[in-house]
């Protein structure tokens, strides 16, 4: 299938698939559409990152959305990088990974057998592995928020100010309601939700010793690895303050105060 | 002095409407009609092996091929300094990525088809992949006849070594120097290797016509020198110089990457193998990185003594270079080194020992500083240090060692003059040296630091730049001179000195870019050399056809030439103010007399310039003796640097270059020189990581992973500043300028860091990471 | 097997036969012939291949030419052939650029930027052309040649 490209033409002229076919879905109406539920929004197949950041409603609504956006690649691969072909391709460093697990995302296939969804939670399988079908297709996913006020912060860590992968990545999502979801993305084989943290935060305002408990558990949560982009001591340290400097960030915002949309937190 | 009407001002670059129209035109823009073949390389995956056989049977039956070629078809070697390089791999391989074998084919898909189809069978020989490990005293030799390379007399191989250089310099006595000192301060510094990444990769088109004669177009820096080696190389085929021709375009970015010759001799080879059609060879952007020249790597130990009154009294500095598998080019860095590696400092006791050292790593080459980048990271830092040990303030610590005109050279040479005093003062303000910064967020730490550079050209003794010039019927002139334009503004510097001479605004002068067939000769466009050599060869040019000028008008209204100048593209008389013929009006058709005859006719300038006063022998053993390196560029530069203590994530506040140029030709293209090179000198400190796996394969040959800066990594504030104090045998007192720019960002930055989080950082690059995991580790 | 395409480059539409795996910065250097767009990485990280397709900035290096089958397609050549834009009159005033490889395609997102805010300030200039590489000139003089034009063509309005 060929929706950006951005990953599948490198591939072809390197040789490295050889496809019999290469169907090119951009004419498939619908799938560009970015629609509000009413407490959910549906993003179609074809959205890409740009349109992602032009919505004003993305913006109000799930501002993480455009926060992480603004930090995938260049404007000119964001013209046509799709977030379900990002979320396809399933790297580990993928940034829409933790901002799609934060927000419990459903992923809508389709296939020869029917249609399905499948829960974000269930979708990454390993490195670069789905729970998708060689015969399906995901026709969008629909991002669910814990509620229509919350505050939240997406973090990546990367070598330098310009375009790079993520060494490691964060997203926040809080309520009001004391209620947490972290999800860490480039520090073990798949995005993750830091369940641990979660549970431990769960129903209790921010404070001092409350973040300093959370960053305790964070070694337990990851398992990151040395590669070229960083070692995995750094990782872990970086992974502990961006959890800090994540959900203060993500508190304030809840509280209407906060560095404004978009940030660069590390 | 009189007022310059061109020189020193801010004319527009003359290449700016080409290269912002899209009409400016780079090798691989030009079209060569459907008979342009096109190969691919057969590369070695091993570090090190001997090949044992190469069957070419599967590729050759391919249609579409055209020809396939491996070391048996050019058994040739090559090189700039010393022949120790080989078209095609003859019986071994000596790095991950080197040519064995190329195809050439109708298209580039079935040439890259083809090229999996060449089955080469190695034996694998364990790898070198450090300089230390070359060295021991069984290592396997690399290069088994170093002994038989021809090479330039100032290059002293170690036989049966994988020694290929080993530039010594010695001047008084270390040891005495050492036992006067009051404080003596040792430690060793590692810098890796570097990729130029400009952003045009190397390219190359080759044709050897039907009438025997070669023509190749290049993105080079040398053409000259490049036919030189083609000639040198291909001379068993019966080619000379005579019958090469090299022609070179706007070149996107050299950096010291298009110096010499790297592939594109694969260009003139391939192309002798398929007379009559021309073949193009581009490099990907993985080859750019792991088959060009890389900045060589270097393990430096040194050791300096100074007394408590700040007086440096004794230096040592060793250095041991990963100059990689073949030195032809590198081995001149180390030898560059060698000769200067006590920085712009007056120091009468000097031991300096700079090896070149094979290794199973892509060549090593010129880059951007040529040796002094590399140096200067340990040498600049340990003066900083030295300072500190001493209860000194860094920068009076400098002032009070740097080296001024008249001193003794550590090779025995004199000094020439040099504003470095003046530079170090006009930093130091603009940083406001002396004053600690603090930031008001409580996770970040502000130090500045400061860092001297110097560098001289690096030069054969006879390297030479030589200038035509003719008038056109409007009064337009073209110039032409083969040196190249890089980027760095030297077509306009050019125009500028030509336009003074002549009184013809820059924006009607053309400088034509090389054409070995119709440019006179330059040597290369590196060292930043081409403004004081080739500005040098114009200026003559342009006195010459001035002096045409006025002999003409003298012949034709006889005035004397004394009374005769140039203003506004007229010529003018001093003693008959109503005199004035416009330029326009004869340089081409002469001067009308009254009887119907003319004067004068095409009023044409030739020039060239050779500094005849540098010789590169001296004693080997001690490098006194000689004058090998024609004169300094000095400066200095300093850095406000801003560190997060959690992330180690570093921003640049503020940085400041005082650099002296003799005379600013162009401040436009200086102040350019210093924001591009400085960046880069940042790059190479804070991110840029070359890595390397246990088989000497290169990690990260792409963008993705080797990062280069952005328009976000700048520096929030560039401060340049021009210092002038004349370099008497420049034109217009110009000396150049455009390696140093980046020389002291790396040990500025390693000050900045030690200021700001007193952790002193020995190794580069100094990444976020390493300052974060380096502040843990010192508290706990 | 070839399929004929069309493409509006540059305001021109023309037919242009090519193969499914053609890739778009291949087709128009090498049968369009417009060349302003460069090889630098073929990966999508340089930006030497920005083109502008209906308007918004692209890697035509990662770009099949059949994909843009029926669009248009902008390069420099097409901000130049009427007379150039008083961008690229100010950024050759400036001498903002050195080697010039990078210079079609920061030419291009800059127009587009100033296409649709005429008043950026320097971090949305530093933002907009931060997809493309210069190994040259540290950027600063093109943002300072675009934030000048803004701040003329701003107050002359």
């Amino acid at each position: 299938m060929l929706a950006g490209g951005t990953d599948v033409v490198p591939w072809l002229r390197d040789e490295a698939i050889a496809p019999v076919a290469l169907i090119d879905i951009k004419a498939i109406p619908d799938l560009h559409l970015i629609t509000d539920l009413d407490g959910s929004l549906h993003l179609g197949a074809l959205v890409t990152f740009s349109d992602l950041l032009a919505s004003p409603h993305v913006a109000e609504r799930y501002p993480i959305l455009g926060e992480m956006g603004h930090l995938v690649a260049s404007a000119g691969v964001r013209n046509r990088a799709t977030l379900v072909g990002n979320i396809c391709s399933a790297v580990p460093s993928c940034d829409a990974g933790p901002v799609l697990l934060a927000y419990e995302a459903d992923v809508h296939i389709v296939g020869p057998q029917g249609a399905r969804d499948v829960s974000i939670a269930d979708w990454f399988r390993g490195p670069r592995a789905t729970a998708l079908q060689a015969d399906e297709i995901v026709t969008g996913m629909t991002i669910h928020p814990p509620a229509k006020s919350h505050g939240a912060a997406f973090l990546k860590l990367s070598r330098y100010e310009g375009e790079d992968l993520a060494q490691a990545n964060l997203a926040v999502v809080m309520t009001a309601a004391h209620r947490y979801r972290i999800a860490y993305g480039a520090v073990a084989a798949t995005p993750l939700r830091a369940s641990a943290i979660e549970q431990l935060l769960d129903g209790h305002a921010l404070d001092v010793d409350r973040i300093a408990a959370a960053q305790q558990l964070v070694a337990g949560e990851i398992s990151p690895i040395t590669d070229m982009r960083a070692t995995k001591e750094y990782r872990e340290h970086m992974c502990r303050v961006m959890l800090e400097r994540g959900l203060l960030a993500a508190q304030a915002r809840l509280n209407g105060a906060g560095p404004a949309y978009p940030a660069r937190l590390v | 002095m009189s007022e310059l009407t061109y020189v020193g001002g801010r004319a527009p670059r003359i290449d700016g409407l080409d290269k912002v129209s899209g009409a400016a035109e780079f090798v691989d823009d030009i079209d060569f009609g459907p008979d342009l073949l096109h190969a691919e390389i057969v590369e070695s995956p091993h570090p090190h092996a001997r090949i044992l056989g190469i069957d070419t049977a599967a590729a050759e039956a391919l249609p579409g091929v055209v020809k396939v070629a491996t070391g048996a078809d050019f058994p040739f070697t090559f090189g700039v300094y010393m022949k120790d390089r080989y078209v095609f791999a003859q019986d071994r391989v000596r790095f991950v990525g080197e040519q064995v074998a190329a195809v050439v084919a109708r298209t580039p898909q079935i040439a890259k088809r083809a090229a999996k189809l060449v089955e080469v069978t190695y034996e694998e020989l364990p790898p070198i992949l450090d300089p230390d490990a070359a060295i021991v005293a069984d290592a396997e030799l690399l290069h088994p006849d170093l002994a038989d390379y021809p090479r330039v007399p100032w290059f002293f191989p170690h036989e049966h070594t994988n020694i290929a250089h080993w530039r010594k310099t010695r001047r008084g006595d270390a040891e005495v120097g050492f036992a006067e000192a009051d404080v003596v301060l040792e430690d060793t510094y590692e810098v890796p290797r570097y990729a130029h990444c400009a952003i045009e990769p190397h390219v190359v088109v080759g044709k050897y016509d039907l009438a025997g004669r070669l023509t190749m177009w290049t993105s080079s820096q040398s053409p000259y020198t490049q036919r030189n080696v083609f000639a040198e190389t291909l001379a068993p085929l019966g080619l000379t110089h005579q019958n090469i021709r090299v022609i070179t375009p706007y070149v996107g970015g050299g950096f010291g990457g298009k110096a010499g010759v790297t592939m594109e001799i694969l260009g003139a080879a391939l192309a002798t193998a398929v007379q009559g059609h021309p073949v193009k060879l581009r490099w990907t952007r993985e080859q750019e990185f792991y088959n060009t020249y890389q900045r060589q790597g270097v393990r430096a130990r040194l050791k300096i003594g100074a007394k408590r009154d700040g007086t440096i009294t004794a230096l040592e500095h060793t250095m041991h270079w990963d100059a990689g598998a073949y030195v032809e080019y590198g081995a001149n860095v180390v030898n560059a080194a060698g000769l200067s590696a006590t920085g712009p400092y007056r120091i009468d006791n000097v031991t300096i020992d700079s090896l070149c050292i094979y290794t199973n790593l892509p060549p090593g080459g010129p880059y951007r500083g040529f040796g002094y980048s590399e140096f200067h990271f340990g040498l600049e830092s340990h003066i900083t240090r030295l300072a500190h040990a001493l209860g000194m303030d860094p920068v009076e610590f400098r002032r009070r060692n740097a080296i001024s005109g008249g001193d003794t050279l550590p090779y025995g040479a004199t000094m020439n003059a040099s504003g470095l005093q003046e530079a170090i003062d006009r930093t130091a303000a603009a940083i406001d040296w002396g004053v600690t910064e603090t930031s008001p967020d409580p996770n970040k730490r502000i130090g500045k630091g400061f860092a001297l550079f110097w560098k001289a050209p690096a030069m054969p003794p006879n390297a030479s730049s030589a200038s035509f010039l003719k008038f056109n019927e409007d009064g337009s002139i073209n110039i032409t001179v083969s040196g190249m334009e890089l980027g760095q503004g030297y077509l306009t510097v050019m125009a500028q000195i030509a336009a003074e001479v002549l009184a013809v605004p820059p924006h009607k002068i053309r400088v034509e870019t090389p054409d070995t067939d119709r440019n006179p000769y330059e040597w290369q466009t590196v060292a930043s050399h081409v403004t004081w050599s080739c500005g040098n060869a114009v200026h003559a040019a342009a006195v010459e056809a001035r002096e045409k000028i006025f002999d003409t008008v003298h012949d034709a209204h006889g005035y004397e030439e004394g009374t005769l100048y140039l203003e506004n593209e007229a010529v003018k008389c001093e003693t008959d103010p109503d005199f004035e013929l416009a330029l326009a009006d004869f340089v081409i058709d002469g001067i009308p007399m009254e009887d119907g005859t003319y004067r004068g006719g095409p009023i044409v300038g030739s020039g060239k310039f050779m500094p005849e006063f540098t010789s590169a022998l001296s004693d080997p053993e001690t490098s006194q003796g000689g004058h090998p390196n024609v004169h300094y560029t000095t400066g200095a530069a300093g850095i406000v640097l801003e560190i997060d203590i959690e992330t180690g994530r570093m921003h640049v506040q503020k940085v400041a270059l005082a650099v002296d140029v003799g005379r600013a030709i162009n401040p436009t293209l200086i102040e350019g020189q210093i924001t591009g090179g400085m960046l880069q000198g940042l790059a190479t400190v804070l991110y840029e990581d070359m890595r390397f796996d246990e088989h000497g394969r290169l990690l990260n040959p792409n963008f993705t992973d080797y990062k280069i800066p952005t328009s976000l990594d700048t520096p929030d504030e560039m401060i340049p500043i021009i210092v002038e104090v004349a370099q008497p045998d420049g034109p217009f007192g110009a000396r150049g300028v455009g390696e140093h720019t980046m020389i002291p960002a790396a040990p500025m930055v390693a000050n900045a860091v030690e200021a700001a989080l007193g952790l002193r950082i020995t190794s580069m690059p100094i990444t976020a990471e390493k300052v974060v995991l380096a502040t843990i580790r010192a508290r706990t | 097997m070839k399929h004929e395409i069309t493409l509006t480059v540059n305001g021109e539409t023309l037919p242009v036969d090519v193969s499914p795996n053609d890739v778009l910065l291949d087709t128009l250097r090498t049968q369009v012939g417009v060349k302003s767009p460069k090889i630098g990485c073929e990966r999508g990280d340089c930006g030497s291949c920005t083109v502008l397709l209906d308007g918004a900035n692209v890697r035509s290096c990662l770009i099949l030419a059949i994909e843009v089958d029926g669009h248009h397609i902008t390069t420099v050549e097409g901000l130049s052939n009427d007379g150039l834009s008083a961008l690229q009159e100010e950024l050759i005033a400036a001498s903002s650029f050195q080697c010039g490889f990078c210079a079609p395609g920061i030419v291009l997102v800059a127009a587009e930027l100033l296409e649709h805010d005429p008043e950026p300030t320097r971090d949305q200039v530093r933002e907009a052309i931060s997809g493309n590489l210069c190994r040259c000139t540290g950027y600063d003089p093109i943002v300072d040649a675009v934030l000048a034009l803004a701040e003329r063509e701003g107050s002359d309005s």
